[in-house]
């Protein structure tokens, strides 16, 4: 599996990106509760997904829960535009696996023909959830957490968004445009994968065992 | 008709005041407690008596209270003796910059009223006014109020707020310096307006210390002049005598560390609060309150009880026992911090100690003016330096407060993010007009140069979300009837502005408390997070335990031993004001030509000996610099002395000035005297500061060509910015903190402003919320006007340049400061690429 800079990972193999946390219609949500956030986040989430598409052979789209954000979430220019993206991918398949906060905005309309189903959805050797500790089969790639890192040398610091990979499981980073980030400190045996720009790095000091199948 | 004694001695005493003047009958108060009246009191009256508004300044000295209450009273008084039917309602409207405040005030406003107005009350109304007696204050005012700014925006949120405010007659603003140079007092001012609004004569009186700019001050309390009204700044007449006077330590260490506390001090300090009855110790941090209240402990136990603490983390019911215990005299000492600036005067108060620089000649004269109230007592404050270099700014604050060279307050210039609640707020209290209210918070003088297009801008944001050519179906927050009036039509909307009206952000804080119960007081979430279980940490004056944490509390119980972790509460450091640093400099120029005046720069020769031989000394006319390399890199050393926001601005700017020729990235170290550039590396691949300071353009780096956009430039103004956002966003009601009680509600509307301020960045970059940003980074944090008159008096300083062989006394701070800036001008991607190799090459080595 490779991690991109993009904040998503893709699964050569199964010709399948996998996206975490994109929480469509947040800023909708907002602006119903007479918070103004500016247009463009949709936009921008979806020519994120346009870019990936355009530079991997895409199959299949797996989102890993959070699809959408809240109920208020359902605005007709956040499901317009969501509508018109996917005529223009009609013949990808495209799988939720249900989060938190899709059980409270509800699956998306239908005629986005989007194939929603509970967690774990079993692909492989993985598994795929929204939340990290998801009792699973395979190795379980999740997301929910929105992690971030701090890197930290002698002289400089930066915070930046990670992909953390243990023994039974890993977390991508929350790729939607409005979504915040929750520093997170690594456990011993957890790997980390900091993305900057239009490179992926790993952070040197964590690099215990993780199961030899694996192939990251 | 039965009639009982009370009531017919006030008939008596009624008929009394009737046939009197107003004037008569104070002056007969006075007469009988053997007072005097001041001729500034007689001013106000007059002044009042006329209806005309002001401002009554003074360094220090009481009777500023009675010169505006007697004021309001004496106006009162000739009004109902005029009107047949008694006015009903509110009066006269107090407003004080903190609520603990709140209830001493109302006892020195009872006590005349017995004998000058029986048939008035004092209410109060603050953040602690219980649900009932606010219930009962909704039917009809009292005819004083007491308030704090965010009470009284919330008292305007109503939609019968007009009704309320008819009878008003007369408002009073205490501790108006305290205000005005922050966005509760450009609050205040909205409220103000929106009062002289609705009554033109209202009589408007601030009270305030002495300040560099007094007219400015009067005017953003009076509000733009419109020539209805006189107006009238009365001075205080009593110049007391203020003593100021240094503790001098025993050996002057010649290398001060600009971390330490000065604990040295210790018995010195334990010293002088022995021979007197009550001292208070002022800090200039709450962390430092708490270190020195627990090693004074720790060196006299038999004080325990009789010393006390007094920060504003710690619960307000253990400040104000503390502040009873000050009232009364049982307590010897109390560490503080500026918690005890404000409020009344402790009359036993004999001494007041200030631990460290107070880094400003007006804090210094109101700390100075907490002592000696008692009659026939000076004011006296000692400074006890913490470090050899504050001997310096000790020796300076005396001249500087000799001469009486007394720091102005800027005021804020139309931030928008207060404008926009407030919109919010008056949409809730009855409604408005686009025009009516553009006309009336132009009145505000913080809003007098407000432009239409900044205007437009801010209605828009409230009414549709955003631009107004953009269209958000679902946004609503307060609309436009058929009338052009705009309200709020959601209640869930109204409940959360009301809950979110003011100014103040704190740091995300967490309650702490004993597991038996008992609130201690708050601490940072931050801090608490990197607590374990059993983890040791001092506060509250107590070495606590920490068990564990709940539901935004941290649970602890009594720790034995002496030693923990001490928090640290962010808030910025007050940097050095510009006339102390004058001040410095002006004795520094004495020193280099070995001239040591008075004990404080008796004692500091030494240390200033040693730095003129290894190099120099900055003054005036001369601008030190030094370079010196260790195995970090190479560093520069130069010493403006210009303050700690002057100089962080300095330094991004001459990294980012010195890095326009090569891509690097730079620690930034500062001080109030200067600043060090650490570039890494060794002398080959560093950055080579000299070559760079002797090329032909060097004068240049001093420019104040492109100078703010070289500042924006800077990759710190941006995080800077994001960092100020923070508030902006809270204002302007971006992020909603929560109902009390239930701080995780609503966690579908969680967004932190650093996301804001990205998504904002990204689509709609003309947002004036990320201008206003901009300009508070750049007038505020990094006071863009002083940073200027710096580079332009730095362009006539003499540059002279030595390369020391090690740190030297004026270098040495900067190097072992812990808490450095970054300044990089690398590509993301390069810059985090270097770190990993970094990294890499320190985990091989082990």
């Amino acid at each position: 599996m490779q991690l991109l800079p993009q904040l998503a990972a893709y699964w050569p193999a199964q010709r399948t990106l996998i996206v975490a946390d994109i929480h469509f219609g947040k800023a909708a949500a907002f602006r119903a509760q007479g918070i103004p956030v500016p247009h463009g986040t949709t936009t921008q989430n979806l020519a994120a997904l346009d870019d990936l598409i355009g530079t991997h052979d895409v199959q299949c789209i797996i989102f890993l829960g959070d699809f959408l954000h809240a109920r208020a979430s359902h605005a007709s220019a956040t499901l317009d535009a969501l509508r018109r993206w996917r005529a223009r991918h009609a013949s990808r398949l495209l799988v939720l696996v249900r989060g938190n906060h899709d059980a409270h905005a509800g699956d998306p309309p239908e005629d986005l023909n989007i194939t929603a189903v509970d967690e774990p959805y079993e692909l492989g050797e993985f598994s795929f959830c929204h939340h990290p500790h998801a009792h699973a089969q395979g190795y379980v790639v999740a997301g929910h957490l929105h992690p971030v890192y701090r890197l930290t040398t002698a002289g400089d610091s930066v915070r930046l968004p990670c992909f953390v990979f243990g023994a039974l499981g890993g977390v991508l980073p929350s790729f939607g445009a409005f979504t915040g980030g929750f520093a997170i400190t690594p456990q011993q045996s957890e790997r980390i994968f900091v993305a900057a720009e239009d490179s992926v790095f790993e952070v040197p000091g964590n690099t215990a065992a993780i199961d030899s199948d694996i192939h990251l | 008709m039965a009639m009982t004694k009370k009531a017919a001695a006030n008939e008596i005493e009624q008929e009394l005041v009737s046939a009197q003047t107003p004037r008569q009958t104070v002056d007969a108060w006075f007469a009988e407690r053997k007072w005097t009246v001041f001729a500034f009191q007689k001013e106000v009256w007059r002044a009042a008596m006329k209806g005309e508004s002001g401002l009554l300044h003074a360094t220090t000295g009481s009777g500023k209270t009675y010169a505006v209450w007697l004021a309001a009273l004496q106006r009162a008084m000739l009004q109902d003796k005029k009107s047949k039917r008694k006015k009903s309602g509110l009066r006269v409207l107090w407003i004080t910059p903190m609520r603990a405040l709140a209830a001493d005030t109302t006892r020195a406003l009872e006590e005349p009223l017995p004998a000058l107005m029986p048939s008035w009350s004092v209410g109060t109304r603050t953040g602690d006014t219980t649900s009932s007696e606010r219930a009962r204050q909704t039917k009809s005012l009292p005819p004083v109020l007491v308030t704090t700014p965010e009470s009284l925006t919330l008292l305007l949120s109503k939609a019968d707020a007009i009704d309320q405010f008819t009878s008003l007659d007369m408002l009073i603003v205490d501790e108006w310096h305290e205000l005005m140079g922050s966005k509760r007092g450009v609050q205040t001012q909205l409220a103000l307006a929106r009062l002289r609004r609705w009554n033109p004569q209202l009589v408007v009186w601030g009270l305030s210390a002495t300040l560099g700019n007094l007219q400015q001050a009067q005017d953003a309390l009076l509000g733009v002049d419109d020539g209805i009204q006189k107006r009238t700044l009365v001075e205080g007449a009593i110049k007391k005598n203020i003593l100021v006077d240094t503790l001098i330590p025993d050996n002057p260490s010649r290398f001060p560390w600009g971390g330490h506390l000065g604990i040295q001090m210790l018995q010195p300090v334990i010293a002088e609060i022995e021979q007197h009855a009550t001292t208070l110790v002022f800090t200039n941090t709450r962390s430092q309150a708490e270190i020195w209240y627990q090693n004074m402990l720790n060196a006299r136990p038999d004080w325990a009880g009789v010393i006390a603490l007094h920060h504003g983390s710690l619960d307000k019911d253990v400040r104000a026992w503390v502040e009873q215990g000050l009232k009364s005299g049982q307590l010897k000492a109390v560490i503080c911090t500026s918690s005890l600036d404000l409020g009344v005067d402790f009359l036993p108060v004999e001494r007041v100690l200030q631990i460290g620089s107070a880094k400003g000649v007006a804090r210094l004269l109101q700390r100075a003016g907490r002592s000696g109230h008692a009659p026939g007592r000076v004011s006296r404050v000692t400074m006890v330096p913490t470090n050899s270099l504050e001997l310096l700014e000790a020796a300076a604050a005396k001249h500087a407060i000799a001469k009486r060279q007394v720091e102005s307050r800027a005021v804020p210039n139309k931030p928008l993010d207060v404008l926009v609640q407030h919109l919010v707020t008056i949409a809730l209290g009855g409604g408005f007009t686009s025009d009516d209210l553009y006309d009336e918070v132009r009145t505000a003088y913080a809003y007098r140069d407000l432009s239409r297009e900044e205007w437009q801008w801010s209605l828009d944001f409230v009414a549709r979300g955003g631009q107004s050519l953009t269209v958000y179906p679902e946004y609503r927050r307060v609309l436009p009837d058929e009338h052009g009036v705009y309200r709020v039509p959601d209640a869930a909307i109204a409940r959360r502005h009301r809950m979110s009206i003011g100014t103040i952000v704190s740091d995300s804080s967490v309650q702490v408390k004993y597991m038996s119960g008992g609130l201690i007081g708050s601490v940072e979430e931050s801090f608490i997070s990197r607590m374990s279980k059993g983890d040791h940490f001092l506060f509250g004056g107590r070495i606590l335990e920490f068990v564990r944490f709940h539901e935004m509390t941290a649970y602890v119980k009594r720790a034995t031993g002496n030693r923990g972790a001490v928090p640290r509460w962010n808030g910025g450091k007050m940097p050095l004001s510009s006339e102390l640093a004058h001040a410095v400099l002006d004795r520094l120029h004495e020193a280099a030509q070995h001239r040591y005046d008075g004990p404080e720069m008796q004692a500091i020769a030494p240390l200033l000996d040693l730095q003129q031989r290894w190099s120099g000394l900055p003054t005036g006319k001369c601008l030190l610099v030094e370079l010196t390399s260790s195995r970090e890199g190479q560093h520069l050393f130069m010493y403006p002395f210009a303050g700690r926001s002057v100089h962080i601005g300095l330094a991004s700017l001459l990294a980012y000035r010195f890095g326009k020729h090569q891509a690097a990235t730079f620690s930034i170290s500062i001080n109030d005297y200067g600043f060090e550039l650490l570039s890494p590396g060794s002398a080959t691949t560093a950055i080579d500061w000299k070559k760079l300071l002797k090329a032909p353009d060097a004068s240049g780096l001093f420019s104040i060509e492109n100078l703010l956009e070289d500042v924006l430039a800077s990759l710190n103004a941006a995080e800077l910015a994001q960092r100020r956002f923070r508030e902006i966003a809270r204002i302007a009601g971006l992020i909603f903190q929560g109902y009390p009680g239930q701080p995780k509600s609503n966690r579908q509307l969680q967004a932190s402003s650093s996301l804001f301020f990205e998504v904002f960045r990204k689509h709609d970059a003309g947002n004036l919320l990320l201008t206003q940003a901009q300009r508070e980074v750049l007038e505020q944090e990094l006071e863009l006007t002083r940073l200027r008159d710096t580079l332009l008096e730095l362009q006539q300083r003499e540059l002279k340049l030595h390369e020391t062989k090690r740190a030297t006394p004026f270098a040495f701070p900067l190097m072992v400061e812990r808490f450095r800036e970054k300044l990089s001008t690398e590509k993301l991607s390069d810059r985090v690429a270097r770190m990993v190799r970094e990294l890499e090459e320190a985990a091989s080595k082990k």
